[in-house]
């Protein structure tokens, strides 16, 4: 009986919104109609929801449900760090939902038991395409943050060696080259997740930026990233002086700093950029990838790595690439080791499941057909448990 | 009207019992030689069939067609008298019921009846088990006894590790000589020369494409000179040249890098450099020093370097990467 209810509810909202806006009034009145059918659905919603917001507090009896952040937190945590077809459900579903699943249990269970006097420890996430190693990759920041460590993300390191509109050479290396563009855009959001520390942490040398301007001993870090946002000519150079000095006093005294890179084999890719003379450039010719790599090492202890290697967006591999060492080749592999891989499969039968419970709980499946027992076996086959496969088909109905 | 008086002329003079005029006279059969008549006659099936003059006198009746030499073979019948010879493929001395060609819509391949496409295919209908059997039976009276001791495969590779192929043509034609008749190929297998680890990966190296991984087997195919004598020497004098040059060391040999090397060796690569720089920074934080070679020897390193060994030679699957994930979990006590 509420079946029948809700679907005529869905055939109005339906009718009443006939395109499928990502964002704005149409989800409103969809949620409008929600709030009305509330006790009824109570039952379902409990099955694939959590209420443990905190990634600390999961346990393997809460793998398969969901848990929301709320949304100060996403603006604080993951200014540029969500998968941009998240971000858009974000936007619609007006909600920050997370699977909690077993690879990001994982991450977290090592990092609760790392020790912080030992060499920082890398993490490689690796799976097929549309996994989920993002999406378990901010997890794993989003509790790193709630335990009020450093946050250094790099949300796809595939943008640092490709499409560069601005290449200029860098002033304080001859051979390299800068990328200003990308440098301040990093820097703004660093900015954001990281408030707090760059009041604390101070600089450990002096910097000079050109002849007029420089940065004094003993200066919160927090001038040296707005005098990257502002000059933009510095940006890489700040970016790398940023890095060093986090790297350098991140002791187990002070604070725990945790590098998060998706797309960690661009490091130690090709890129598609070019000089002058129409050479490809080298990835360590590039002054952010050089600075970044250097974070890459367990020479410095009281932190983690986490890092994803991922096809999507690489340039110059082949599109069935997913273990590491085929991603990273031989120099990323050597210079990684030893690291802990970590897979990132597709979907099991409960996370399915459950999946497709939040979207129907959602209403984003609209199409009369998914909310039958048929139509979600047509969903299982169709997508093959892949969650990104998933999403996109449920898009559709 | 002329095609028909012409039709009851020819009618009356041949088919004289099945002529019937329009008004139901039977020609009497006594009535002989061409006559005239206007009456019209009906033509029957037959009289359709072959129009015109010809063949009037020498017409027979027609025959149907035979039945094919399939339907009289017995089950237990001589196959080698039946293909004695190579011989295109005949649909109606093959009692097998084959289809070959490409079904046209949701169709079936074609029957073998006038199949040119199982005619134009080579087919080996004479040499069945029992064709071969007899042609060795033929051929038993010009061979020498088979040595007693040499009853097993390993035997045979132990005593006689070279093997040398040459072929024979016999065809009927202007003449004898056949060009095809001169390669020779030479098969030996590696671990059956005696060469050390040095000398074997440089004899890999210097044959190039000639050695077989899987097998491990080297081939040489000689035909560079005109005559199979000459090849032959050929083949044995680049097997010992091989053989030779292998085992010795150049001097320039020292300078040999990791990118030359055919299988990962952990001693002394980037893996055990940082997997010794991790641990000592470990243990340099827990106070006290142990040295390299402890290390080294201590099991989860020993592990770890199965791992990574596996992992870089036979390359990477689940299952190598489960075994160094383990491993590195032991190594950095997680």
């Amino acid at each position: 009986m509420a079946l029948t209810r809700l679907n005529r509810i869905v055939q109005l909202s339906h009718t009443v919104s006939l395109t499928r806006p990502l964002h704005g009034s149409g989800c409103g009145l969809q949620l409008g109609a929600a709030t009305q059918t509330e006790a009824p659905m109570e039952s379902p919603r409990a099955v694939f929801r959590t209420s443990e917001s905190e990634p600390a507090s999961h346990g393997e009896q809460h793998i398969g449900q969901f848990y929301t952040i709320p949304p100060s937190q996403v603006k604080t945590i993951f200014p540029h760090g969500l998968p941009y077809r998240f971000q858009q459900q974000i936007k619609t579903f007006n909600e920050a939902c997370l699977m909690v699943r077993k690879p990001a249990l994982e991450l977290i269970g090592y990092l609760k038991k790392a020790d912080p006097t030992h060499p920082s420890v890398r993490y490689v996430l690796y799976g097929e395409r549309g996994t989920g190693k993002s999406l378990s990759l901010c997890q794993a920041l989003h509790h790193c943050s709630l335990q009020d460590w450093l946050i250094l993300h790099v949300p796809d390191a595939h943008l640092w060696v490709k499409n560069c509109k601005e290449l200029m050479a860098s002033s304080y290396h001859r051979a390299r080259f800068d990328q200003p563009i990308e440098a301040s855009v990093w820097l703004k959001n660093f900015r954001v997740t990281n408030e707090r520390f760059l009041k604390q942490i101070k600089t450990s040398q002096k910097y000079v930026w050109s002849k007029r301007e420089f940065t004094d001993e003993g200066r919160p870090l927090g001038e040296i990233v707005d005098q990257g946002v502002t000059r933009v000519k510095n940006a890489s150079d700040a970016v790398g002086v940023v890095l060093k000095e986090l790297k350098a006093q991140a002791r187990p005294g002070s604070y725990r700093l945790v590098v998060g890179v998706d797309g960690v084999n661009a490091l130690w890719g090709r890129t598609t950029l070019r000089k002058e003379d129409r050479s490809l450039i080298d990835p360590s010719e590039l002054t952010l990838v050089h600075n970044l790599r250097k974070m890459m090492k367990n020479d410095w202890c009281g932190g983690a790595v986490i890092a994803t290697v991922t096809q999507t967006g690489s340039v110059f591999t082949p599109s069935s690439a997913y273990l590491p060492q085929e991603l990273l080749g031989k120099e990323g592999f050597d210079f990684l080791d030893p690291f802990l891989p970590v897979l990132v499969p597709a979907y099991s039968e409960k996370e399915f499941e459950s999946s497709y419970q939040y979207y129907r709980d959602r209403r984003w499946i609209q199409h009369h057909t998914g909310h039958t027992e048929e139509g979600k076996k047509e969903l299982l086959f169709l997508s093959n448990r892949n969650p990104a496969a998933l999403e996109r088909l449920c898009a559709f109905l | 009207m002329a095609a028909s008086t012409m039709c009851t002329a020819w009618v009356s003079s041949i088919t004289r019992k099945h002529c019937y005029d329009v008004f139901g006279i039977i020609r009497s059969p006594l009535f002989r030689g061409a006559s005239y008549s206007t009456a019209l006659s009906v033509p029957t099936n037959k009289d359709v069939m072959t129009r015109g003059n010809r063949s009037t006198m020498s017409r027979r009746p027609r025959r149907e067609p035979a039945a094919p030499r399939t339907d009289k073979m017995t089950v237990d019948q001589d196959w080698s008298s039946v293909y004695p010879t190579a011989a295109s493929f005949k649909p109606s001395t093959v009692p097998l019921p084959i289809r070959m060609g490409y079904p046209v819509k949701r169709g079936v391949p074609l029957e073998k009846k006038g199949n040119l496409e199982l005619i134009k295919i080579p087919n080996f209908l004479h040499l069945t088990p029992a064709a071969i059997k007899k042609q060795c039976a033929a051929l038993n009276v010009f061979c020498t006894k088979w040595p007693e001791t040499l009853d097993s495969e390993a035997k045979c590779e132990q005593h006689f590790p070279i093997q040398v192929k040459m072929t024979d043509f016999v065809f009927a034609g202007p003449s004898v000589r056949n060009p095809k008749a001169r390669v020779t190929t030479l098969t030996v297998k590696v671990s059956s020369l005696n060469l050390d680890d040095h000398g074997r990966k440089k004899l890999i190296k210097l044959a190039g494409e000639r050695h077989n991984k899987e097998t491990d087997m080297l081939t040489f195919t000689a035909d560079r000179c005109p005559l199979r004598r000459q090849n032959y020497d050929y083949a044995m004098y680049l097997l010992t040249v091989l053989y030779h040059e292998s085992s010795k060391h150049e001097p320039w040999e020292k300078e040999k890098t990791e990118a030359d090397m055919e299988e990962y060796l952990w001693e002394s690569s980037t893996s055990e450099r940082n997997a010794v720089e991790t641990l000592l920074r470990m243990k340099g934080s827990e106070d006290g020093s142990a040295p390299r070679e402890e290390l080294l020897s201590s099991r989860p390193m020993q592990e770890y370097r199965n791992s990574v060994t596996n992992l870089k030679n036979a390359g990477e699957s689940e299952s190598t990467l489960l075994q160094y994930k383990q491993s590195v979990k032991n190594l950095l006590n997680l």
